[in-house]
C-alpha cells in the first residue's frame, strides 16, 4: 500500500485525473472482483486526495521570461 | 517653355547637328521642365518581374498606353502586398527618360492596390499563399492540454492584453503559473521580434516546461495589428511545439496568427477561458467521483457480502458433518444390503442342504426296516443276500431289523 502512495503522488494532474476516470469507470460497471474493487476504491480514494492536494496550492504566480 | 524647346534647334542654324546624346538630353530635361516631380497615376500591372538586385520592373497600362516602370528594391520592400500581373493599382512617383534605351518610364516610389486597402490584399495575398502550402490544415493542429499549469503569455509589457489574460486565467484557474514575455506587438520589427519569442520559448522548453503560450495583444486598427499578419509570425507559430493559442484585438479581428494557431481566442480575455478549465467545475468533477467510488464501491461490497450470504446459507456450510453423516449412512444402507443379501444367500445354501439330507435319508436302505421290512445278509461274508442261490443249508446268516437289532439264524431248509 505505501507503494501505491508514492506512484500517486508522482502523477501529473493529468494523468491522475486520467487514471481516477478509468476507476470510476471500473467500479460503476462492476466488471471487477471484490478484490480488486477494494484496491481500486482505495486507489481511487488516493487520487482524489492527491489531485485536491494540487488544486490546493494556488499561488497565482508570474514569472517573466523574456531574454533582454 | 514648350515654345522655347521647339523653338530652340529651328534657332539654331540648319547646320547644327545633334548627337543622340544631345537630343536625348534635350528630351530629358524637357520632360523634368514640364511634368510635376511627382505625378500619381493608376494602371493595371503587366510584364511584372523582380531582377536579381531585387528592382523590379514592369509595365502599367490602361486600354489604350502602356508605361513601363521601375520600382527599386528600396521601395519594393516597404510594400506589404506582392504586386501581381493584372492587378489594378495607384503609384507615386516621376517620369524620367532613360538614354540607354532611349526611353521614358516611371520610377515608382510607393503604390497600392486601387479599390482595396494595400493591408487587405497582403491579408488575403498571404492567407492564400499559407492555406495553398496546408498551415492551416487541422491535422496540424495540436491539441491544448485539459490541465495546463505552467502557460507562457507573449505579449506587451504595456498593453491592456497582459493583464486580461492574466485575469482570466487566474480567476479561473489559479493554480497555475503564468511565464510572461515581452515583445512589442505593433511597429516596425514587431513581427520578428514575436517569432524570436515563440522561437526562443520553444528552444527553452526543457527548462521552462510551459503546457502552452498564448499570444496575443489587445484591440486596434488592422496597421495595429498587422505584426500578427506578418509571414514570419505564422510561420513560428506553425512551428512551435509548444500549443499556441492566439489572441488578437476584438472578437471581428481575424489575423494569419488566428489561422495558423492551434486555437483561436477573440478576444485577450477569451484566452484565459480557452487555455484553462475552472476550478470550480474540476472540483466538481471529484467530487463526484468519490461519490460515485464510494456508492459503487460500497453496493458492490453489499453485492459480494450477499452472494456470501447465500452461500454460507447452504446446508453445506451450516452441517459440515452433513457431508460425512450422508457418506455415513449411504455406506450403512450398503452394509445392510450386503448383509441381508448374505442371509439370503445362507439361508439358500441351508435350505438346499436339508432338502439335499431329507432326500439322502429317504435314500438309506435303513430306513424302510422302520417299515418293518428287514435286511437279510451272510453271517460269513456279510452279503446282503439277494438270490436263494447265495445261501446254503446250514448257513448262518443275519436279519437287521429297525434300530440297529439283528437276529441270528441257521438255515434249515430252503
Amino acid at each position: 500500500m505505501a507503494e501505491k502512495d508514492i506512484d500517486i503522488n508522482g502523477l501529473s494532474f493529468e494523468q491522475a485525473i486520467k487514471k481516477l476516470t478509468d476507476i470510476v469507470g471500473k467500479i460503476e460497471n462492476g466488471s471487477i472482483s471484490l478484490e480488486q474493487s477494494i484496491s481500486q476504491y482505495e486507489q481511487g480514494m488516493s487520487l482524489i486526495k492527491h489531485c485536491r492536494g494540487i488544486l490546493q496550492k494556488a499561488e497565482k504566480k508570474i514569472e517573466e521570461i523574456s531574454k533582454k | 517653355m514648350e515654345q522655347s524647346l521647339f523653338d530652340k534647334p529651328n534657332s539654331n542654324k540648319k547646320t547644327d547637328i545633334l548627337t543622340i546624346s544631345q537630343i536625348t538630353f534635350i528630351i530629358k530635361t524637357a520632360l523634368e521642365n514640364t511634368l510635376p516631380g511627382k505625378i500619381t497615376i493608376t494602371g493595371q500591372i503587366s510584364g511584372f518581374k523582380q531582377h536579381s538586385s531585387g528592382h523590379c520592373y514592369f509595365d502599367l497600362k490602361d486600354a489604350n498606353a502602356v508605361l513601363p516602370c521601375v520600382m527599386w528594391k528600396s521601395d519594393f520592400a516597404k510594400l506589404k502586398f506582392k504586386p501581381e500581373n493584372g492587378l489594378a493599382i495607384v503609384s507615386t512617383g516621376h517620369i524620367d527618360v532613360y538614354p540607354p534605351q532611349g526611353k521614358y518610364q516611371f520610377y515608382a516610389d510607393s503604390m497600392s492596390p486601387a479599390g482595396v486597402g494595400a493591408l487587405q490584399l497582403a491579408f488575403e495575398q498571404l492567407k492564400n499563399k499559407l492555406a495553398a502550402e496546408g498551415l492551416f490544415d487541422d491535422e496540424h493542429k495540436k491539441p491544448l492540454p485539459d490541465y495546463p499549469f505552467r502557460i507562457g503569455i507573449l505579449t506587451s509589457k504595456s498593453g491592456a492584453a497582459l493583464h486580461d489574460i492574466t485575469d482570466s486565467i487566474f480567476n479561473r484557474w489559479p493554480v497555475a503559473e503564468l511565464f510572461f514575455y515581452d515583445v512589442p506587438v505593433q511597429g516596425d520589427g514587431a513581427a520578428e521580434k514575436i517569432a524570436a519569442a515563440i522561437k526562443d520559448v520553444n528552444k527553452r522548453n526543457s527548462k521552462l516546461n510551459l503546457d502552452v503560450i498564448i499570444v496575443g495583444r489587445g484591440g486596434g486598427s488592422m496597421e495595429d495589428l498587422w505584426a500578427f499578419n506578418e509571414e514570419a509570425v505564422a510561420r513560428a507559430i506553425f512551428n512551435s511545439k509548444i500549443p499556441v493559442i492566439s489572441a488578437v484585438g476584438h472578437e471581428v479581428d481575424f489575423t494569419i496568427a488566428d489561422f495558423v494557431a492551434d486555437a483561436r481566442a477573440s478576444t485577450p480575455t477569451k484566452a484565459g477561458v480557452i487555455a484553462v478549465p475552472d476550478i470550480k467545475e474540476v472540483l466538481a468533477a471529484l467530487e463526484s467521483a468519490d461519490r460515485r467510488i464510494k456508492t459503487n464501491a460500497i453496493s458492490l461490497f453489499e453485492l459480494c457480502g450477499q452472494r456470501l450470504k447465500t452461500i454460507l446459507a447452504a446446508a453445506m456450510f451450516r452441517n459440515p458433518l452433513l457431508i460425512v453423516q450422508n457418506r455415513e449412512q449411504l455406506l450403512d444402507g450398503i452394509e445392510n444390503n450386503l448383509a441381508q443379501k448374505a442371509d439370503r444367500f445362507f439361508a439358500g445354501i441351508k435350505l438346499r442342504i436339508e432338502t439335499l439330507g431329507a432326500k439322502l435319508t429317504a435314500c438309506n436302505p435303513k430306513s424302510v426296516l422302520n417299515r418293518g421290512y428287514s435286511i437279510t445278509k451272510n453271517a460269513a461274508t456279510g452279503e446282503i443276500i439277494k438270490n436263494i442261490e447265495e445261501i446254503n443249508i446250514n448257513d448262518t446268516i443275519i436279519t437287521e431289523l429297525k434300530d440297529e437289532k439283528r437276529i441270528e439264524s441257521r438255515i434249515t431248509g430252503k
